[in-house]
């Protein structure tokens, strides 16, 4: 929306003196200049959503709608009441939908034979299925489904954005992803996922944003090796050395290591196995490191890792229904994990 | 008669004084045959006094104690990771008893080792360091053995860890005792046969007040500086006064008065204490 404003100003104002008047040309010019009128357009497009409310309203609704969300994600069901759709049986080469999760930290469990290993914990926040992607509506080849993590308040986000999980019945997403899946693996949008959709012993891949580390030299950025401290050292320390051959190509190749802004970009840690699963919080516990920050939502998905392909054999599919899986036990362990409160360890 | 009467008093109040706490050796008999003893005539009858029976144990009440790896560090993290963490502590608590002992206390850990002779290996030391917060919460124990310093970093949940023994719970001037390396050998030693030494569950713990004596320099590190803020070491026997105010220009005092950096865990621990009594009481 845009609408025209006039503002008129006094010629005598000593703040506006030095000021230009846009004048619009179609503004009668006559008057205007005797006066001082400005035509100022502005757009206005949008209105807070409080903008009509009264203070009690919003309030009151700023109360509400995170109760709500929460309750909604507590009763683990589906809001969209149609028909449910056609569930598949699992088969070779079926690819799943993953998750969205927050990464809470790291710690240290230990196996059976009392080796230590460290694990992060994902926890899996309030993920939704938001929207499924037919193969015309993605690329052709496959069909996606875009999974949203962690609720959010659905003030000062736009109609197009609040429109999609309206759809889905559910509440606004902070992180939305894309997992492209096979034909049998769709599963109705607005449908819970949860920890248990992975089982221990499977192997994932996490993608994040990994932390930003800033404008960065050759020898952190790349691993180079620098030069040395000392023997006759002059202003090279940590410097990347020469940027390549001299006088035949007579330039410096494309994609030559150099000096510059570090981190802050997706990647992906892959094939890192699942030790342990808590069904009641829903943490997945994942072997080492994963990229990103503490509180950061990671996505996370069955392998691609070739080898490690077959250690997810029959696995719960299209996902865990909450609902109407059996019952899971708080704690599913991998069979190496020692399970604290087991004796100590001493094999003979 | 009186006098020598009352000199028994008193060396039986010096000892009384020395005792410590747990002291149930008072005799009256001591005092009957000393009062009988000198002179000729019959001794006039004196009533023995009244055995009094000083048993602090059940004066004081049981010192209450947090493990300090159960206090989660001061972080940005979902409350629930320490949560979830906590849970398996205790649970790891409810097989192998893990007590109370601090830096500068005498411990026995014995550990499943497959590569040792019998498959476990027991290991005494002074605990020099505790460190780590949850789960991954370890602490160093020192010895001297042949001659040769041996420090052991062991990890408090461990499966491997059969056995914590505490031989003699004590505290020292400082919370981390690192110094010990650059320290006359003599003051991590400890007898590998040692007996453990009886203590009470209730009241203060010891204060061991023993100041060390220090290797000449170079050290691992200049324990002089404030930083450290060490107590525990005779300055005065390797550092001259000048030193001693050099290494104070790299005082801070403004720190202490950060509120940025100060973490109360008064209320955290209360709860903390709360949480686990709920837990063991299930």
């Amino acid at each position: 929306m845009a609408a025209w404003g006039c503002r008129f100003l006094r010629l005598g104002d000593p703040l506006l003196r030095g000021t230009r008047f846009i004048v619009s040309r179609s503004a009668p010019t006559g008057e205007s200049s005797v006066l001082g009128v400005q035509f100022v357009r502005t757009i206005k497009s949008t209105t807070w959503w409080d903008e009509h409310l009264s203070e009690e309203n919003s309030s009151f609704l700023r109360k509400v709608i995170p109760e709500e969300y929460s309750s909604q994600t507590a009763s683990m069901l589906n809001p969209l009441k149609d028909e449910p759709w056609p569930r598949h049986k699992w088969e070779e080469g079926s690819r799943r939908v993953g998750l969205v999760a927050l990464k809470m930290g790291m710690m240290p469990i230990w196996t059976k034979t009392g080796d230590k290993r460290v694990v992060t914990m994902l926890q899996v926040l309030d993920c939704h299925v938001i929207k499924h992607l037919s193969k015309e509506d993605f690329d052709g080849h496959t069909a996606a489904l875009i999974v949203g993590g962690k609720n959010v308040s659905p003030f000062y986000r736009s109609e197009e954005h609040m429109e999609m999980f309206r759809n889905a019945g559910v509440p606004p997403k902070q992180k939305l992803t894309t997992f492209k899946v096979s034909d049998n693996a769709i599963i109705k949008p607005g449908t819970p996922l949860y920890a248990a959709h992975f089982r221990p012993g499977h192997y994932i891949d996490v993608t994040a944003k990994t932390i930003g580390k800033g404008f960065q030299g050759v020898m952190k950025r790349y691993g180079f090796k620098g030069q040395p401290a000392s023997h006759g050292q002059t202003k090279t320390h940590r410097r990347p050395g020469a940027s390549g051959p001299g006088g035949d190509p007579a330039k410096v190749w494309k994609g030559k290591k150099m000096p510059g802004r570090m981190g802050n970009v997706y990647d992906t840690a892959f094939g890192l196995k699942v030790w342990r699963i808590n069904t009641k919080h829903n943490v997945i516990y994942v072997n080492g490191s994963v990229p990103g920050h503490r509180n950061c939502l990671v996505k996370v998905r069955d392998t691609i890792v070739p080898t490690r392909l077959g250690a997810a054999q029959n696995p719960p599919f299209p996902t865990f229904f909450a609902d109407e899986d059996e019952e899971l036990p708080e704690d599913l362990y991998d069979e190496d994990v020692f399970q604290f409160g087991e004796p100590s360890v001493s094999l003979a | 008669m009186a006098s020598t009467a009352r000199s028994v008093c008193t060396a039986i109040c010096s000892l009384r004084a020395f005792g410590g706490k747990n002291h149930r050796f008072l005799s009256t008999s001591l005092l009957r045959l000393a009062a009988g003893g000198e002179s000729d005539q019959p001794p006039k009858f004196m009533p023995p006094t009244k055995p009094v029976i000083l048993d602090s144990a059940h004066k004081l009440p049981v010192r209450r104690f947090l493990s300090p790896e159960f206090i989660p560090p001061r972080q940005r993290t979902n409350p629930l990771k320490f949560a979830l963490e906590r849970k398996d502590m205790v649970k790891r608590r409810t097989t192998l008893n893990i007590p109370e002992f601090y830096v500068g206390s005498i411990l026995a850990v014995t550990m499943w080792d497959p590569h040792a002779s019998e498959k476990t290996n027991r290991f005494v030391g002074i605990c020099i360091q505790r460190s780590g917060k949850g789960l991954g919460a370890t602490f160093v124990l020192r010895n001297i053995i042949d001659g040769q310093g041996v420090e052991i970093c062991f990890e408090l949940y461990n499966p491997r860890i059969q056995q914590v023994e505490v031989l003699k719970l004590e505290k020292r001037l400082d919370d981390n005792l690192l110094y010990l390396r650059d320290a006359l050998p003599e003051y991590s030693t400890v007898d590998i046969n040692m007996k453990p030494v009886p203590s009470s569950i209730s009241g203060e713990v010891a204060l061991n007040q023993l100041k060390v004596k220090m290797k000449p320099k170079p050290w691992s590190k200049r324990w002089e500086r404030p930083k450290y803020k060490v107590q525990g070491i005779r300055f005065d026997l390797c550092l001259s006064l000048e030193k001693m105010e050099e290494a104070q220009k790299w005082a801070q005092p403004w720190l202490e008065f950060d509120m940025l950096k100060e973490y109360d865990t008064t209320s955290l621990e209360e709860s903390l204490r709360q949480e686990l009594q709920e837990e063991a009481s299930k």
